[in-house]
């Protein structure tokens, strides 16, 4: 790869963001920043009972509150057969309660008045007669015969939603029945939720006068939603216009529909006016798309040496009432089957039982790419399991199974095709940099003087960019990405891209791509995402996809333009096109460099001196289908020290080396290292989403839902090493994920590490203060 | 969300007169900080309301109170309330089992167990203010209990073959107050912060490794 | 309805006036009365700080007020930290340093931090993180608004500014 100067900063460059400008003003767009004339609001009344019929609702006197423009029930919504709308995942869910509710806080009523808090008014006295029902809050009985059954309107009566495997069973069974040594683990990922700072909304506003709909939509993936949104609302997709503008932060959360959406798009539809939602916080957290909540059971058989011979994998996922997951078709349980992990062995089977609750539906891609951070999680834990099994140390343990760089393209036992990696060198650059040998020699020491101290290693291997069109669909639709470029006489560029960025500094990224490419310099590049009206089709920003799709398509759509521009370079060089070669901006004649024109040079003569039989212009779109996905990969080593008087875990250090092939922007993808790894730390110390045996959430707020603030946070001591992507053209793998998938295990191995000598297997998440006193108090450390 | 409340006080009535208040729901409910018997459906069922305000919302819960088990010898009685919410916001029920033993000096001791459990928005929000808000309405609850045993010494021992028509009639049931969040709510925040600085305080002084 | 009442302030330097609602909070008073909507809502339990501004010299979580407690009083929110069309410190900081992904919390990061280098001009890590523990982000991991805070002290130290 060519490299750019700073000025034009292409590939590798740390430039700063260009989307910072309008942000450090408080200038950006949000959902609730769109104010139209006339618009109104709306505001969701709903259940507080995991389970129950819906006896009655009495919206008389919602609807005599002055202000009060309307009160939609699900009865209502049923005459236009709008009660239901289909999930990203085979399944329905409730727009509007019709018959029983299902979880606590459920959406019942809808109630659209001319300001906020009148609709707020107007919802408490919507008056509600329910008739509770038995709840099932624990996955572990959805199949019991004595747990009601919750989807009436299955024609299937049962709690149990699919069953899922893959693998080779009888030959792991073969390889387990032959093992020298065996380990189990039985892990928990808790259910959790992504939480971003901007909770979900949208201002629906359709217009009689035009016959269109435009929705401001917090939404990572608008193209998508747009066609489920004509498919489902029977309008016409010409005259549906979805805007996302600033989205503040979406980590997955954003990519569902939800039943507030529905509503605000009916009530607009009905009212002709614009019709804003909003919901709080507590409603993010008690109701919209939740993470994980997957119960597993990992068994690896290995022999006296540990080299590992096998990998069987049980796991029950918890999917609340309704099954929203956000995955390719093909995939019930996502990427699940990347659990095989950064380690080289022939057999491997997995089993996934899906079940409902009565719970919030779900559960989504929480910052990683589908189920993938359960998948890195079990496995990393696994091993660690293993090597305490086997008395061997758990970075040697690993380093004796790892899949070695010439092994790639290397097939898993459970049917990938990783494109590359060097996961050795990665291990290696992170033992130096945390010093690992001094670190044990260390808690040796600390051992004997009765201190507690951990030291958790986690080499993860990740899976993104989905997807091939020959595997990957979301509700129908391809994952293929798209990128359109169009150069400027004058030398600059516009370009827009199907994805969707949440905050990953894709109006910086995509320019460097451009830049690198074309040697346009990216300040003169303006990217736009977001807008369905002007923006090619994609498929969205999650799961890391990305720089893998979208990038790729960018690279290629710029490609097709350095095609067209060489024609008319040597038109205006008067030569022939094989005479000349490339250098980011500029043609030149082989052996001749003065003889040259810069990209801005054609650009201008591509609108007033086109070469005969060409078209005007200078532009090129792309849709990206691609091959394969991309596997990056990296070692985190955290260190820990327990407070035995607390049960307080402090991470005292913290090393993250990521691989993430070729980098557009190192300060960016640091960036999203910190944050990634922020959001691990909270899931392993101290988040979860629970529920009462009555069906109460008891993670409903930032009360009990805790965000790390700056003062729990660490210092991360971030590195890289690169192994490119044979498959893309740029070599680049995505990356923004990495860090909440790999992190998870990284801290919970350190503390269960730090206390190993005192016969701890395993701790399940959050691993909180209370946790590890008890567990002290246990093995007689503290009385 | 299930809670045990256990409670104990004592009162210096003789055992019959503490009994015959404890004996009768509606008498009991007149002593419960917002609630009112509305109806009595047979001998052993009652309907009835309570009003809860905590803060600036108040829950209004409409429901059956049925008792359970009678015990006229060991003065035992155990009743079970069950209510909704009105405007469909949450239930609660409460199993309570209230035992008189008498003791030196005519003292009776009056022993309360109640199994409280509450769904709904109160669940989540005010799970740690509940048992708070049990304890003030339970001392208001004794206290109001220990004022009708005061005022009944006046009046004439109820005959133990009474009808209903002439059981003496509980003082006149006024429309409830919703317990006030000023008192209670505040009252509760009081006790909790109390016990979190207590707790506090024994963790900083006490010694960690 | 209770009767409306009249809020005056002074915001980011000028003086503005409306009628509100009693129980208006501050926060959608400034983001829709005012029309400044740099100001943003990010939790009902007041623990986010993405609606901080700064009142009478004091930060203020501004979801936590009600608009009539501030009749009288100078607010300035992120709309205001800007002068003569150049970036304060602070906003060149963020921007220099990577301290913004998604943006949403940054205008409540500004003006915690506005208020903690008026009261510290020299301020640790340790007390950069205090400063800011009440704003919570979810996209940075603070390492780099830390970086900010420390960028735009040094150079406020330099030039001896306000």
């Amino acid at each position: 790869m060519q490299q750019t100067t700073p000025e034009v900063g292409g590939m590798g460059h740390s430039i700063k963001r260009k989307e910072d400008l309008r942000f450090i003003q408080g200038k950006g767009n949000y959902v609730d920043d769109v104010h139209l004339p006339d618009m109104v609001y709306g505001h969701l009344v709903r259940s507080p009972y995991a389970h129950a019929r819906l006896k009655s609702i009495n919206t008389e006197r919602a609807k005599a509150l002055p202000g009060v423009l309307a009160v939609i029930t699900g009865e209502d919504l049923a005459k236009a057969n709008l009660a239901w709308m289909p999930t990203l995942y085979f399944d329905k869910q409730m727009v509007l309660a019709t018959g029983k509710v299902l979880f606590q806080s459920q959406e019942v009523a809808f109630v659209v008045a001319e300001d906020r808090y009148t609709a707020a008014d107007a919802a408490e006295l919507v008056e509600v007669e329910y008739e509770e029902l038995p709840v099932l809050v624990d996955p572990h009985k959805a199949t019991d015969p004595s747990s009601p059954i919750l989807r009436e309107d299955r024609e299937e009566k049962s709690n149990h939603i699919f069953h899922w495997e893959v693998g080779d069973k009888s030959a792991t069974d073969k390889a387990f029945q032959n093992a020298a040594v065996k380990a189990d683990v039985h892990a928990v990922f808790q259910r959790c939720h992504p939480a971003p700072l901007e909770t979900c909304g949208c201002v629906a506003d359709f217009n009689r006068a035009t016959g269109r709909l435009t929705i401001y939509l917090t939404s990572q993936a608008p193209h998508a939603h747009r066609t489920l949104f004509a498919l489902v609302g029977g309008i016409a997709e010409n005259n549906i216009r979805v805007i996302s503008p600033d989205i503040g932060g979406g980590f997955g959360n954003k990519v569902p529909i939800y039943p507030g959406y529905v509503c605000a798009v009916v009530a607009s539809l009905t009212l002709g006016r614009p019709v804003k939602w909003i919901e709080t916080r507590s409603e993010n957290l008690q109701s919209t798309g939740f993470a994980r909540d997957y119960h597993m059971t990992a068994e690896l058989a290995a022999d006296s040496d540990g080299k590992i011979q096998a990998l069987r994998v049980k796991t029950l996922a918890d999917h609340g009432a309704f099954n929203a997951a956000a995955q390719p078709t093909k995939f019930p349980a996502g990427l699940f089957s990347i659990c095989t992990g950064a380690y080289d062995y022939p057999n491997a089977f997995c089993e996934v039982d899906g079940v409902y609750t009565n719970k919030a539906p779900g559960g989504i891609a929480y910052r990683c790419s589908f189920r993938v951070t359960e998948a890195a999680y079990l496995i990393e834990r696994a091993v660690d399991v293993l090597a305490q099994e086997l008395k061997i140390d758990p970075v040697e343990l690993r380093q004796r199974n790892f899949i070695r760089p010439d092994r790639f393209p290397y097939k898993s036992p459970l049917g990938w095709s990783f494109d590359s990696g060097n996961y050795q060198a990665a291990m290696d650059l992170a033992l130096q940099k945390v010093g690992y040998a001094e670190l044990r020699k260390q808690q040796e020491e600390k051992r004997k003087k009765g201190e507690l101290m951990g030291i958790g290693v986690s080499s993860f291997v990740e899976i993104v960019g989905a997807g091939p069109a020959h595997t990957f669909d979301i509700a129908g639709i391809k994952m293929f990405d798209s990128a359109e470029i169009r150069v400027h006489p004058t030398g600059k560029a516009i370009c827009r891209m199907g994805t969707k960025s949440q905050g990953q500094g894709h109006e910086t990224t995509y320019a460097q791509i451009v830049a690198q490419e074309l040697g346009i310099p990216a300040a003169d590049v303006t990217v736009e995402e977001g807008d369905t009206d002007t923006a090619p089709y994609g498929l969205g920003t999650y799961a890391s996809r990305s720089t893998p799709v979208s990038g790729a398509a960018t690279a290629v759509a710029a490609g097709k333009i350095r095609e067209k521009a060489r024609k008319i370079a040597a038109h205006l060089l008067e030569c022939s096109e094989e005479d000349l070669e490339w250098e980011p901006g500029k043609f030149f004649v082989k052996g001749a460099p003065s003889k040259s024109k810069t990209i801005q040079d054609i650009a201008f003569a591509a609108y007033t001196n086109i070469p005969e039989g060409l078209e005007a212009g200078l532009e090129a779109v792309d849709y990206y289908d691609p091959p394969n996905l991309t596997f990056p990969f990296g070692t985190y080593i955290c260190v820990v020290d327990i407070d035995k008087g607390t049960g307080e875990v402090k991470v005292r250090r913290f090393v993250a080396v990521d691989d993430c092939g070729n980098v557009i922007n190192p300060m960016i993808v640091d960036g999203q290292i910190h944050g990634g790894l922020t959001e691990g730390l909270a899931i392993a110390f101290m988040q979860q989403i629970d529920y009462d045996e009555n069906g109460n959430v008891q993670g409903g707020s930032f009360m009990d839902y805790l965000i790390p603030t700056a003062v729990e946070t660490p210092h991360w001591d971030t590195d890289k090493t690169c192994t490119p992507s044979p498959h893309h053209p740029l070599g680049a793998k995505g990356v923004g994920e990495s860090p909440n998938v790999g992190s998870p295990a990284a801290f919970v191995n350190a503390v269960v590490d730090a206390l190993s000598h005192l016969g701890v297997r395993h701790i399940d998440m959050p691993i909180t203060p209370w946790k590890v006193w008890n567990v002290l108090k246990e093995k007689g450390v503290v009385s | 969300m299930a809670l045990r409340i256990e409670k104990t006080f004592q009162v210096s009535q003789p055992i019959e007169k503490v009994w015959s208040i404890l004996s009768d729901p509606a008498k009991v409910a007149s002593c419960v900080p917002g609630a009112q018997i509305t109806e009595k459906v047979d001998d052993k069922t009652y309907k009835g309301s309570i009003s809860v305000k905590v803060g600036p919302s108040v829950t209004d819960y409409k429901g059956e109170v049925q008792i359970l088990r009678l015990d006229e010898q060991n003065h035992e009685i155990e009743i079970q309330g069950k209510g909704q919410d009105v405007r469909g916001r949450g239930s609660a029920a409460m199993t309570m089992t209230g035992k008189l033993a008498m003791l030196d000096g005519g003292i009776t001791q009056v022993t309360s167990i109640s199994e409280v459990n509450v769904v709904g928005i109160l669940a989540q929000m005010g799970s740690r203010v509940i048992t708070e808000v049990s304890n003030v309405m339970f001392n208001q609850f004794s206290q109001n209990f220990q004022k009708l045993l005061n005022q009944s010494i006046d009046q004439p021992p109820v005959a133990n073959s009474a009808t209903a028509a002439t059981v003496v009639p509980a003082p006149v049931p006024q429309p409830p107050e919703p317990i006030e969040p000023g008192s209670i709510a505040w009252q509760a925040f009081k006790q909790m912060l109390s016990r979190w600085l207590r707790a506090l305080k024994s963790m900083f002084s006490g010694q960690s490794a | 309805m209770a009767k409306k009442q009249l809020v005056r302030v002074k915001v980011n330097g000028r003086d503005r006036q409306a009628e509100v609602e009693p129980r208006l909070l501050l926060v959608h008073f400034i983001r829709e009365v005012l029309g400044l909507t740099g100001t943003h809502v990010g939790c009902d339990t007041s623990h986010c700080g993405a609606c901080t501004v700064v009142l009478d010299g004091k930060i203020v979580k501004s979801c936590t007020m009600f608009a009539p407690q501030a009749d009288g009083s100078e607010l300035l929110t992120v709309e205001g930290l800007m002068t003569n069309g150049n970036l304060h410190p602070l906003q060149e900081g963020f921007k220099e340093e990577h301290g913004l992904q998604c943006g949403f919390c940054t205008p409540g990061m500004l003006m915690s931090s506005y208020v903690l280098l008026q009261n510290n001009k020299k301020p640790t890590e340790e007390d950069i993180r205090w400063g800011i523990s009440g704003n919570l982000c979810r996209c940075t991991g603070y390492q780099n608004i830390v970086k900010a805070v420390q960028f735009a002290a040094a150079k406020m130290d330099q030039r001896g500014a306000k």
